[in-house]
């Protein structure tokens, strides 16, 4: 059970996430296809940040004295030049968006195909093969142990203790509170409420002297930096820290449980909870022990493991229809503002 | 004098690529006054009030507050010199509370937090004083045309604006209402707040005005004094020329049913209710029978329904004899024609040339294909042929993008198009809106010429004017109900109005024919 | 000479031409300039590289190698002309593919998995019916349908679900690619076509020439020695010319065009939208899945089964020879082979230099996305006689209008 809700929350995490920096563009009224390509972006950015740390050694010391804050200080720092890195790319969205008011779906694809194209190309420049890993394991760099906490190995903390303390990812929390501060500043704040004005009716917004252009940006960039964290954070946890231009459609799925719950944050926590669950149990039903009886039942039930690889994609598009009917997406998002066109 | 101006725009000259909307106009509003801007749709009336809130920047001219030259880049700025504006199409966020509404851009915060209190305080405190009834709470999309525009006021009052203009505020009220507002406007002139009021219709201009501006064509024309002119006159000025205020047409000599529905009903998209609800009523062979009521009143859907644009949800609608209320649309397009309201949403492919949408429901037909490939030249001949009968006026005949067509010639196109198809009945929606008067006359013109040949004609129509003067029979319609039937020789504007505000209606004779 | 110009720039034919030239240009542009940038701050490589690089970024087809002295040769080079052609073949039907869907108002991204599907299909049919019973020809012809008739089918179901459930195709397009690449290793797995013959070869499955089927090459190995093409070429062009006919010529394609162009306007003219986004999503699938039947029966090439991780590059480019082409279906003939010019060229940048065949995707992505804003350069393109224009009533769509619908909103 403990081993089912780490892994669910490791795929949870970057979804909720990366479906909230899709809110943040579509509210604002961009429809940014482009997650999928930022987290790429991202993951590449973060691995490549971390290995150049690495590199120049500054953190040798605090890795084999254990100084887990001091690690975690790398963790965060990582985070943020991967969410300055996704807002920068992202700039190519907003610019086309706003500026030249293209139509945002080829926008959004076109960086699809080129955040792949770049990563690919640099990481065959950098490292000579396919894949940039970082020097060693990422669990014993950035991950949080009991013992880091004073605890002793054998010291049953209790079912919470050993779920929410031992071997997680703290990114995951930080992560978590930033969703948390990010869905209140969307609706309790004035820059929220311009904001999600933008989405709805620019022309009413901009009659208000609202500066439209400038909240598209604003949601834009905010949606990179998310996205950039999301595809830090998804490569960090499920791909041992380590890049090759792929992150599975995740970007997309994001997408779908953005619309499944229904552009507001509360729904799309929900939502990301459920796909990761499915998203845990394709990846790892093989080693699942659901009541911890040492029975794997998952993996003893005649299904084949391609069906288990196919379910998140599936179910995402059984979900959605069923969902569509109900959704109501942000009325202006896709439309390029025009001033001249009052 | 010129101290009791507290704006002057002057010498305003606005240009867009192709078109000079403002040629070098001159508008003072004094303090205290009621200042009407007249114009036809695309006299360059709302491109004025833009360039005063500051949503366009004018190539020439200066704007004068109080006698000094002020610069206004922006709405900010405009409401920084205490002007606001109500425009013609809300610009309200459906999905956003009142108050959100009210206070969007001019918003109280305490560290980027939203204060709503003394916001809520000071709305309430405006709307018990203006009597402008508003509920703060609820949706936008939730609540009525008429609160709707109570918002947009209150939007002005909630920002201290003393210089209000009013885009086009009557069009979307029952005469009750406008009343009403015409009350409120001169409560806020009484208080010394300047009133800019852009209309087209002459009787409120009359009724509420002190001075009157006539624009024509983005042209300067005049200035008068109210009490001075009268109707005829202002529309002299408006037009350019004398017009008739009337339709001119002979007796109705209605025959047989042509369509007949019964207790239609038609679901609703917003919300749960029937849109359109147990409707019943029969539209003759050679008369015009008029919908009449207030936007958002069943209209659409009861439209959308007999076309087949929506499904309906119960009763009966015969067509020439056969029940079509579950038929295809194309099936129903036999022996119906249809004038669509929105002629951009429905009535035209805007990528496609004039050739391909004036086929647009006959490329099927032999004339125009032989085994699934369309006969070009069939087309372009049948093209040329109506274009020269309807006087359509384009830049390359034919083949021109229907885009790049002026709004009354893809009106003139699509009157064309549904006309010749020649069929028993022809529901005209709107077919008017947003046109001139030139385009206006000829398409009454050509409906009653229709009516005359035997052809059964139902209009919906918001314009009261329009109602009155065209129609044979009115039927109101009130929240999917019919709940009255007129004589236009026998009711006037205020009893329609009384009705289409859901005050009164007719005792089980609504709705039923006679 | 100037005036001549300016006519030409009248004509939106020739602007749309001009936008693409001017997309592929700054494509390339960018791709040299990062060339140069990697080159000169990656430590191991020289200015003389850096300068192969550009040149073969621009001109890798013409390459022939290297000589004795190690320098680039440049020429006619009958091979890579030859296998462009091969490489073009299935880039202009998955550029077919996202053009008719364009022209219908929906953005087909599906075109990989529809292509898979195909493949599958495709590669079942021409090694599972015996050549010895059935003439090998005969067995081709069910091959290729069997490709189309499946890469249809899968089509379908986005468009089906858009349809009547008003899903954005888009989600549901990449919800179907990811479980065709599941469902197609699945279908492999095991199976008896897999390639256990040669040694290495665990993740192939067998060519088509393992059953004696492939397609006829009739003079063009003369032509173009040492490369892979056949007549598939020829099979795509001809296909190219009947989508034209079809769109521009027929009631059919009419009904398409306008339920694309203007979704409420076709239904108000009794054209049934629903059935249209239907039919142009099959038509689309059934091209992606023919780009996958000729490239597989081509009988040398080879289909690595195991795709649940990777989806095939081949359907995502039809995407930008789409968009070159301005989803016009001749053009997509020649974007098709400017891109499959590229996909050499990266070839010849990973074996002659020290750079690899992803500056190529960039040059692509980078078109693509200019291609986005195509409309500006129009614009621009036309700028200088806009005072005699005449004001467009309603501001003008995009290239492909009305696509960006989202989930549960009929816009």
């Amino acid at each position: 059970m403990t081993f089912l809700i780490q892994q669910t929350l490791i795929y949870a995490v970057p979804l909720m996430i990366v479906a909230l920096a899709g809110v943040f563009a579509e509210r604002s009224g961009i429809i940014n296809l482009a997650l999928e390509g930022i987290m790429i972006f991202g993951a590449f950015i973060g691995v490549l940040f971390v290995q150049i740390m690495q590199q120049t050694g500054a953190f040798d010391g605090a890795k084999s004295d254990g100084n887990w804050l001091a690690l975690q200080g790398l963790m965060l720092l990582t985070m943020l030049v991967t969410a300055a890195a996704g807002a920068l790319f992202s700039l190519l969205l907003s610019f086309a968006s706003v500026n030249l008011r293209a139509d945002q779906t080829i926008g959004g694809t076109a960086l699809n195909l080129l955040a792949p194209a770049l990563v690919l190309f640099l990481i065959r420049i950098i490292a000579n093969q396919n894949t940039l890993y970082i020097d060693g394991d990422a669990a014993s760099w950035f991950m949080l142990r009991k013992s880091d906490l004073g605890f002793g190995r054998n010291d049953d903390l209790g079912f919470l203790g050993e779920t929410f303390l031992h071997r997680v990812y703290p990114a995951t929390y930080v992560c978590i509170l930033l969703f948390v501060v990010l869905s209140i500043i969307l609706y309790k704040t004035k820059f929220g409420l311009r904001l999600r004005s933008c989405g709805e009716n620019p022309q009413a917004a901009d009659s208000l002297g609202i500066n439209v252009y400038q909240m598209r940006y604003a949601g834009t960039s905010i949606s990179g930096a998310l996205a950039g964290i999301g595809g830090f954070v998804y490569a960090l946890t499920t791909a041992n820290c380590s890049s090759n231009g792929d992150v599975a459609g995740f970007g997309f799925l994001a997408l779908a449980v953005m619309i499944f719950g229904n552009w507001k944050p509360l729904n799309i926590a929900g939502a990301a909870l459920l796909f990761g669950l499915f998203k845990c149990v394709a990846a790892s039903y093989t080693s699942i022990d659901i009541n911890g009886d040492g029975v794997y039942l998952l993996a003893n039930i005649p299904i084949s493991p391609h069906f288990y690889r196919m379910l998140p994609y599936l179910i995402t598009l059984i979900v959605l229809a069923f969902t569509s009917k109900k959704s109501r997406a942000p009325k202006a998002e896709g439309i390029p503002y025009d001033k001249g066109q009052r | 004098m010129d101290s009791e101006n507290v704006i002057e725009m002057l010498h305003i000259t606005k240009e867009f690529p192709g078109i000079i909307a403002n040629d070098d106009i001159t508008l003072q509003l004094r303090r205290g006054e009621i200042h009407a801007l007249l114009g036809e749709n695309g006299a360059g009336k709302s491109t004025l009030m833009s360039v005063l809130f500051g949503l366009y920047q004018p190539e020439k001219g200066v704007i004068k507050k109080n006698g000094q030259v002020v610069q206004i880049n922006d709405p900010n700025d405009a409401t920084a010199l205490g002007i606001g504006m109500v425009h013609q199409h809300f610009k309200l966020i459906e999905v956003f509370t009142v108050l959100d509404n009210i206070i969007l851009g001019a918003e109280t915060t305490k560290a980027g937090f939203l204060q709503k209190k003394e916001a809520r305080a000071k709305v309430e405190a405006l709307s018990e004083r203006y009597g402008l009834k508003v509920d703060l709470d609820a949706k936008v999309e939730d609540i009525t045309v008429g609160m709707q525009q109570r918002v947009e006021i209150l939007k002005m009052l909630y920002r201290d604006n003393e210089i209000l203009i009013f885009d086009e505020p009557t069009a979307v009220l029952t005469p009750q209402e406008i009343d009403e507002l015409m009350a409120t406007m001169k409560e806020f002139a009484k208080e010394g707040k300047s009133i800019l009021f852009i209309s087209h219709k002459l009787n409120e201009i009359m009724a509420v005005s002190d001075r009157v501006t006539v624009l024509r064509k983005g042209k300067y024309i005049g200035t008068v004094d109210t009490k001075d002119t009268d109707k005829q006159s202002l529309s002299d000025m408006m037009v350019g020329r004398s017009v008739q205020l009337e339709v001119h047409k002979e007796p109705a000599q209605p025959g047989e049913a042509v369509l007949s529905l019964r207790d239609f009903c038609v679901p609703s998209r917003a919300h749960k209710r029937n849109a359109v609800d147990h409707v019943s009523f029969d539209v003759r062979a050679g008369e015009i029978l008029c919908i009449a009521g207030i936007d958002g009143n069943g209209q659409t859907e009861l439209v959308y329904g007999l076309t087949g644009l929506e499904k309906s949800s119960g009763g009966t609608a015969t067509l020439c004899g056969e029940d079509i209320s579950h038929a295809s649309i194309r099936h129903r397009g036999k022996n119906m024609s249809h004038i669509p309201e929105d002629r951009h949403k429905h009535g035209l492919v805007l990528d496609f040339t004039l050739e391909q949408n004036l086929v647009l429901q006959r490329y099927q037909e032999k004339r125009f294909q032989t085994k699934g490939f369309i006969n070009r030249g069939a087309v372009r001949e049948y093209a040329n042929q109506l274009i020269a009968q309807y006087d359509v006026r384009s830049g390359q005949g034919p083949v021109t993008a229907a885009r790049s067509m002026s709004g009354g010639n893809q009106q003139k196109a699509i009157i064309a198009r549904e006309l010749d198809r020649e069929k028993p009945l022809i529901v005209a929606v709107q077919p008017t809106r947003g046109l001139d008067v030139g385009a206006i006359e000829y398409i009454h013109s050509q409906l009653v010429a229709e009516r005359d040949k035997g052809r059964a004609v139902l209009l919906v129509s918001l314009e009261l004017d329009e109602v009155m003067n065209l129609s044979d029979r009115i039927l109101v319609m009130y929240e999917g109900e019919i709940v009255g039937e007129f004589d236009p020789k026998q009711t006037d504007v205020q009893e329609l109005g009384l009705y289409m505000a859901g005050a009164k209606r007719a005792q089980e004779k609504g709705g039923r024919p006679a | 000479m100037k005036e001549k110009w300016s006519h030409l720039m009248k004509k939106d034919g020739a602007k749309t031409v001009a936008a693409s030239v001017i997309s592929i240009l700054i494509g390339l542009l960018v791709g040299c300039i990062i060339v140069i940038i990697t080159g000169l701050t990656s430590g191991n490589m020289d200015g003389a590289s850096v300068w192969d690089g550009v040149r073969l970024v621009l001109g890798g087809i013409l390459s022939t190698g290297r000589d004795a002295s190690g320098s680039l040769t440049f020429g006619f080079n009958p091979t890579n002309v030859g296998n462009m052609l091969f490489r073009a073949t299935p880039l202009i039907l998955t550029g077919l593919s996202v053009a008719v869907a364009f022209k219908t108002g929906l953005f087909n991204i599906g075109a990989p998995g529809q292509y898979l599907i195909g493949t599958a299909a495709t590669l079942i049919t021409a090694l599972s019916i015996p050549t010895s019973a059935v003439p090998s020809p005969i067995v081709w012809l069910l091959a290729f349908l069997a490709g189309v008739l499946a890469g249809a089918l899968w089509g379908a179901i986005p468009g089906l679900v858009k349809a009547l459930l008003n899903i954005n195709e888009v989600l549901a397009c990449i919800m179907t690619n990811w479980i065709a690449a599941n469902l197609v290793t699945w279908i492999f797995d095991n199976s008896v076509w897999r390639n256990l013959e040669e040694y290495g070869k665990t993740n192939y499955i067998y060519k088509t020439s393992h059953n004696g089927v492939e397609t006829a090459r009739a003079g063009l190995e003369a032509l173009f020695p040492g490369s892979q093409v056949n007549w598939g070429f020829g099979i795509a062009v001809v296909i190219a010319i009947l989508v034209y006919v079809f769109m521009t010529k027929t009631t059919m394609g009419y009904e398409l065009m306008a339920c694309g162009s203007n979704r409420h306007a076709a239904r108000y003219a009794g054209v049934s939208d629903r059935r249209n986004i239907v039919l142009s999503m099959a038509i689309a699938g059934a091209l992606s899945g023919a780009a996958a039947a000729l490239y597989y029966l081509s009988g040398n090439t080879e289909f690595y089964w195991q795709t649940y991780q990777s989806l095939p590059a081949t359907g995502f480019n039809g995407i930008p020879v789409a968009l070159l082409a301005a989803s016009n279906p001749i053009g997509v003939i020649f974007t098709g082979c400017f891109m499959s010019m590229l996909n050499i060229v990266g070839q010849q940048l990973t074996s002659l230099t020290a750079f690899n065949e992803y500056i190529t995707d960039v040059i692509i992505a980078t078109i693509v996305y200019l291609s986005a804003f195509s409309l500006v350069i129009k614009l621009w393109l036309s700028g200088r006689k806009k005072h005699k224009a005449q004001p467009p009533a309603v501001p003008a769509a995009s290239a492909a209008d009305g696509k960006t619908e989202k989930g549960g909103e009929d816009a």
